[in-house]
């Protein structure tokens, strides 16, 4: 189930809260726990059974953590999570890449395995680990509730779309969280917020997508709307996806961490990533960068390390070379900026220009379906593709989708929240912030009830 | 005193969520879209089998969208929305300019289009070559034609398309209409043209066929009572005003009796079964789609008769909807007009139903069904 969709929106979500807010305090977990399951077999009925296999684990690593009274008996726990874990992703997420990379290396014809990826599996897992490291060094207490415990790893607001939210991030809210009208009040905005830019404004952007791969009459111009309408697709359907996500949270007293902030007006890539889903950014820093050592170590092993954490970034967003080749991109872009200081020097025009250049051809090699389309799209993004400079399709698309790009561009700067944030205390934005949260319901609501348009093909008689 | 406003607003938000929850999950259901001319989903059903392989909730996905409350004008406030504050030059592939709605097509399916002039030769070879048959072929330019490239809206290259069907039918004298029609020759809501519009139109066909072209001050417009809805009314989904519909009435049209062909399932013999008075069925002005008034709509294999034609020529028209409004404009000199729609009969049977010795044939077909892969020419 996708929270932008009409059975969420109108038959879960409702049903969810009212059962939530009537129980009593001691079953809320319970509730969650079980909400959460059902949100998971919604779209993965045959998978629940390895959610809570998942679940099992952790809680019994972590229990067996906190019984254990050697850290030698402790690390073991640990690794024994980090290899049920890890073995899970790699065995849904990654076994047929490495078998058909295996394959096309050594010319054999190794069968795939062909698994159904469960939804959600790179940030449960992730938070999970998260869990387990934490507790193994000492950074939170055991969770001995399994209900507590399976209601963090399986909570459908962040469950299949984030942010990772760590263990200790909601540790104590697990426990003791405050419920309010008020809470219940920003929740709601926050999720239609980012309902809205999910709906309106990323789904529009994934349409233009959609037309540009189907026309006959691509161009270089029509090549950089799409480079740019698919920066701008990703940054509204993931924010968007994780403000729902924090929205949802606070309005049953939960506050997840943030996870985007403004990425699109970083000066350079360290800024990017400092921006861009930060909750991803930290977990490597925490729990791969920096045990590894860091950049307290010699420059030969810091290139490493560096190596390393980019290259299992990529993988973590796809089992494909197009996102290894993604991550490394950004670590030779990150050496880069970390050898040539000048680059932090450039004016802010320049910087931003770079940065944005970088994003933008980092995302069309992500959003390639192979390297050979992503060698093709670059080629023509440069006017080596053999197309025109400008077409009648890219005029048209232009003008139609002019407003939208505009609106997609100013969207993703601090202009419009520092506007808000200005009037936010008057008695205006007080009856105009109800207005706005009805209209924006409505109009998601109405583009996913338009979604199921589908005229019968046969009006022509 | 804000904290207090905004406290009463989020309670505004949340009863019209819980308002739209409680009419959705309880209050009546619609068992079918007039703006999409299909049957709305049902409630799926619900057992071990449907939850455990994702059908129940795949189909329970499409039930709820297509039993929104209000369903239609939350389309219209997307399509709203969608036009006047995106300035969207399209909805769902819908434009509307000048008033006139239409549908965007600019991209040559060539599959469909080999499809078709594959079976237009199969049919020529099979049963057109040796029977010293005059074949005519005449392509009708749909509402992009007039509206499209003169207003910036992508346009298929209608001069190509147009070689491409005459090349692969080298065989059928063209017959060139697109002069004799503009864009107020069809409705503002619908793909068709207006029968009362069509007299120029009907002129070059006849000149081209050799027979007499009907005048227009020899008919007399009659304006249907109900309004007509076309199909790109509920597909634009934005507030315009219906069309209204006109039949032409002459002495001569009324003389004309429609029958469909029937064969006896036994011997195999063909008879036409006169199925309504004169070349309109006024039944159809309630059907689901009211361009039927026509010859009924779509019909396998229909004929008009024409008991005062001066000669004992007969004309077959494999034919669209628009050929449906056209065809009784052709017939004053025709014993028979037949008209054949190969959707709805097999290409290869057709020998067991017309004679085509001597025949006039026209391909009378419309570039919107030439050039969509879902139009079901059967082999």
């Amino acid at each position: 189930m996708i929270f932008s969709s009409i059975p969420f929106l109108y038959y879960f979500l409702p049903a969810v809260l009212l059962i939530y807010f009537l129980v009593p305090r001691v079953l809320k977990n319970t509730v969650l726990l079980l909400s959460s399951l059902v949100f998971y077999a919604w779209g993965e009925p045959r998978l629940v059974a390895l959610m809570l296999f998942t679940i099992a684990v952790f809680y019994g690593c972590g229990l067996a953590m906190g019984q254990s009274r050697s850290r030698k008996w402790k690390k073991v726990w640990l690794i024994v999570s980090i290899v049920v874990s890890v073995g899970l992703l790699a065995l849904y997420k990654y076994a047929d890449f490495f078998v058909s990379s295996f394959n096309a290396v050594t010319g054999l014809s190794v069968p795939l395995l062909r698994l159904a990826l469960p939804v959600g599996i790179s940030f449960y897992t992730f938070q999970c680990l998260s869990y387990t490291i934490d507790v193994y060094w000492g950074n939170v207490p055991v969770q001995t509730n399994p209900i507590s415990f399976g209601a963090y790893v399986v909570l459908f607001p962040q469950l299949i779309a984030g942010p990772i939210v760590r263990y200790s991030d909601v540790a104590q809210e697990l426990n003791h969280r405050t419920h309010s009208w008020d809470n219940v009040a920003q929740g709601l905005r926050r999720f239609l917020l980012g309902m809205g830019k999910k709906v309106l404004i990323a789904d529009n952007f994934a349409l233009l997508m959609k037309l540009f791969r189907e026309s006959n009459g691509q161009s270089v111009l029509f090549y950089w709307m799409y480079a740019i309408a698919f920066a701008l697709n990703i940054y509204f359907d993931f924010s968007g996806y994780s403000d729902m996500a924090i929205g949802l949270g606070r309005i049953m007293g939960f506050h997840f961490p943030e996870n985007f902030n403004f990425p699109y007006i970083s000066r350079s890539i360290q800024e990017f990533w400092r921006r861009w889903h930060m909750t991803l950014g930290g977990w490597f820093r925490d729990y791969i960068y920096i045990p590894l050592g860091g950049n307290r170590v010699s420059k030969s092993r810091w290139v490493f390390n560096t190596l390393v954490v980019w290259m299992l970034t990529g993988l973590w967003h796809g089992a494909a070379w197009n996102f290894v080749l993604w991550g490394l991109l950004y670590a030779a872009l990150l050496l880069l900026e970390k050898w040539v200081p000048a680059i932090h020097k450039m004016p802010r025009v320049l910087g931003h220009i770079y940065t944005m250049l970088a994003v933008i051809l980092g995302f069309v090699l992500f959003n390639a379906t192979s390297l050979q389309q992503c060698a093709q799209d670059i080629k023509c993004l440069f006017g080596f593709g053999g197309l025109p400079a400008i077409t009648a399709d890219t005029i048209y698309y232009l003008r139609s989708y002019g407003v939208l790009f505009l609106v997609g561009i100013v969207g993703a700067t601090p202009l419009v929240r520092n506007c808000a944030n200005r009037i936010a205390h008057t008695k205006a934005a007080a009856l105009f912030e109800p207005i706005l949260c009805i209209g924006l319901l409505l109009l998601c609501t109405a583009y996913l009830v338009d979604g199921s348009f589908s005229p019968f093909l046969y009006f022509r008689f | 005193m804000n904290k207090w406003i905004r406290a009463i607003g989020a309670g505004l938000l949340v009863a019209v969520w819980l308002g739209l929850a409680g009419w959705l999950w309880f209050g009546p259901k619609t068992e079918f879209s007039d703006a999409e001319r299909r049957p709305l989903a049902d409630a799926p059903e619900l057992n071990k089998e449907t939850l455990l392989n994702g059908s129940f909730m795949k189909e329970f996905e499409s039930y709820t969208l297509d039993q929104f409350p209000m369903r239609d004008d939350f389309r219209q406030l997307k399509s709203m929305f969608h036009y006047y504050v995106l300035r969207q030059k399209d909805n769902n592939d819908i434009y509307v300019e000048d008033g006139y709605a239409a549908k965007l097509e600019y991209q040559v399916d060539q599959e469909a289009v080999d499809h078709a002039l594959k079976l237009f030769n199969n049919i020529y070879k099979r049963f057109l070559k040796e029977k010293n048959t005059k074949v005519y072929l005449s392509i009708v330019p749909d509402k992009s034609y007039y509206l499209a490239e003169a207003n910036g809206y992508l346009s298929l290259d209608y001069d190509a398309f147009f070689k491409t069907i005459q090349d692969g039918m080298p065989w059928a004298t063209p017959i060139d209409i697109t002069g004799s029609l503009d864009i107020t020759d069809y409705y503002y809501t619908d793909t068709h043209w207006r029968q009362e519009e069509l007299f120029d139109a009907a002129a070059a066909l006849c000149n081209g066929l050799g027979v007499t072209a009907p005048k227009r001050e020899e008919y007399t417009r009659v304006a249907l009572e109900r309004p007509f809805y076309g199909v790109y009314y509920g597909q634009a989904a934005l507030p315009m005003d219906p069309d209204t519909m006109y039949i032409l009435k002459n002495d001569l049209l009324d003389s004309y009796v429609t029958a469909l062909a029937e064969q006896d399932p036994k011997t195999g013999a063909v008879s036409y079964k006169p199925a309504y008075e004169s070349v309109y069925d006024l039944s159809k002005q309630d059907a689901k789609d009211m361009y039927e008034v026509y010859l009924s709509g779509s019909q396998s294999i229909l004929r008009i008769e024409n008991p005062n034609a001066t000669t004992d020529r007969e004309l077959i028209i494999f034919r669209d909807s628009f050929g449906s409004s056209m065809a009784p404009l052709l017939a004053q000199d025709y014993r028979y007009v037949t008209l054949v729609d190969i959707r709805h009969i097999s290409s290869s049977m057709l020998n067991r139903f017309l004679d085509f010795e001597n025949k006039d044939v026209l391909f009378l077909y419309s570039t919107s069904v030439l050039n969509n892969p879902g139009t079901n020419f059967k082999p």
